[in-house]
């Protein structure tokens, strides 16, 4: 299995996922699977402007040239798509959102019917299951992870993914290991 | 009433969000007394922080963006992250959302509204509700006949915002249809918009036949 361990912690010295990480990446390794890790705030990624020139001008390809293409890139040759990040003011790190709107040259701009819904149609043939592995913050509560899961379930479609788990730090590295296993 | 409106689009001045409000704002200057001051995320990209100061010093603030991977743009939710400073402050502004997705039907939005609801509430904020539209992409290439009846809606918001403070639930609902479509109304709507919006600017550029062109590899 290939394995992409996408890190958006914006924090330099709050390293608590960083470590958790490491030792996730670490774990899939011995195991055998191929496992790559992109640290977002290392790599240059510039927002989304919503020019839609990957959509219409030069089909599958974002204009603007820095590291989000590799993520891109990275993301479609892998199985499973770990993206981890704290939740910050309740949500995934502007870090992590920024590269993940980056990822609209993975579809195609047709739309299509799924389950009773408008989405945007494949580009691709296959699509890696998307799993999140989220730092609590003080104030986290049931209600803020209900929202953030069907949100997570929601963007799995709309990448044309499929929601694999959504996972704290707080669980042991062998748990998440083995709900990877299972996908 | 002074009215704070932040345009959250990525395309900053050329959005359609900045559009759709600014058929609310004329309604809403109609009312005697009431001010607007615009904010543009792309033009304070820079100095968040600045901008989050003056959010904290507004009486009542809107932030509008279009939807993006079913949530808030990237820039959006870095702006959201400067407002930690001003958690739980007791004299913070009334928040209101509005948020428009390119997908035919208004259902979409839904997702993120909760977590902007949350996100007031955690704030401190008194939550205003959120303006929800589907169907707002290409909005100079649909027929006049709808655009001109959103525009209205968005307007009649505004200027009973003006009045009232608060956004009117009917014209809410009436401006969220539809909420989602039937087999029916997909059967019509997909072929329009994939042929109308799509097929026609691929058309233009000369790439419709490398439309699913695969740069990753297959």
């Amino acid at each position: 299995m290939k394995y992409l361990l996408i890190n958006g912690n914006p924090y330099h010295d709050h390293d608590e996922i960083d470590r958790y990480v490491i030792r996730l990446a670490a774990g899939l390794e011995s195991a055998g699977n191929e496992v790559r890790v992109l640290v977002l705030r290392d790599m240059k990624i510039r927002p989304c402007t919503g020019c839609f020139h990957c959509w219409v001008k030069d089909p599958g390809t974002c204009i603007i040239e820095d590291d989000g293409r590799e993520v891109s890139r990275q993301y479609i040759a892998s199985d499973h798509v770990i993206l981890a990040s704290p939740l910050v003011m309740g949500f995934l790190s502007a870090t992590l959102k920024n590269a993940m709107d980056r990822n609209i040259p993975l579809v195609h701009p047709h739309l299509e019917a799924i389950d009773k819904e408008v989405h945007h149609k494949k580009r691709y043939e296959n699509y890696p299951v998307v799993s999140f592995l989220l730092e609590k913050e003080p104030f986290t509560d049931a209600e803020d992870i209900a929202i953030v899961t069907d949100l997570f379930r929601r963007e799995a479609i709309n990448v044309r993914s499929s929601l694999g788990f959504v996972k704290f730090i707080d669980t042991p590295v062998d748990e998440v290991q083995n709900a990877l296993d299972v996908h | 009433m002074r009215l704070m409106f932040i345009n959250g689009s990525p395309r900053g001045t050329q959005s359609n969000t900045g559009r759709l409000m600014g058929h609310f704002i004329r309604g809403f200057l109609q009312t005697e007394g009431n001010t607007c001051d615009m904010e543009y995320l792309t033009k304070n990209r820079r100095s968040l922080a600045d901008l989050a100061e003056k959010f904290a010093a507004a009486q009542t603030v809107i932030i509008g963006f279009p939807l993006y991977v079913d949530a808030m743009p990237g820039s959006v939710k870095a702006f959201l992250e400067k407002l930690q400073p001003y958690v739980g402050r007791s004299d913070n502004p009334a928040l209101g959302f509005v948020i428009q997705c390119g997908f035919p039907e208004t259902s979409h939005n839904r997702y993120v509204e909760r977590y902007c609801e949350k996100f007031s509430r955690r704030m401190g904020c008194r939550y205003l509700g959120a303006i929800l539209k589907g169907g707002c992409e290409g909005l100079d290439i649909q027929p006049t006949f709808l655009t001109d009846k959103y525009y209205q809606y968005y307007n009649l918001l505004g200027l009973e915002f003006g009045k009232t403070g608060a956004f009117d639930a009917a014209i809410l609902e009436k401006l969220a249809r539809p909420e989602h479509l039937t087999s029916e109304n997909m059967a019509q709507v997909i072929p329009f918009i994939n042929q109308a919006l799509w097929d026609a600017q691929l058309e233009a550029n000369g790439v419709l036949d490398k439309s699913f062109n695969k740069p990753f590899g297959s």
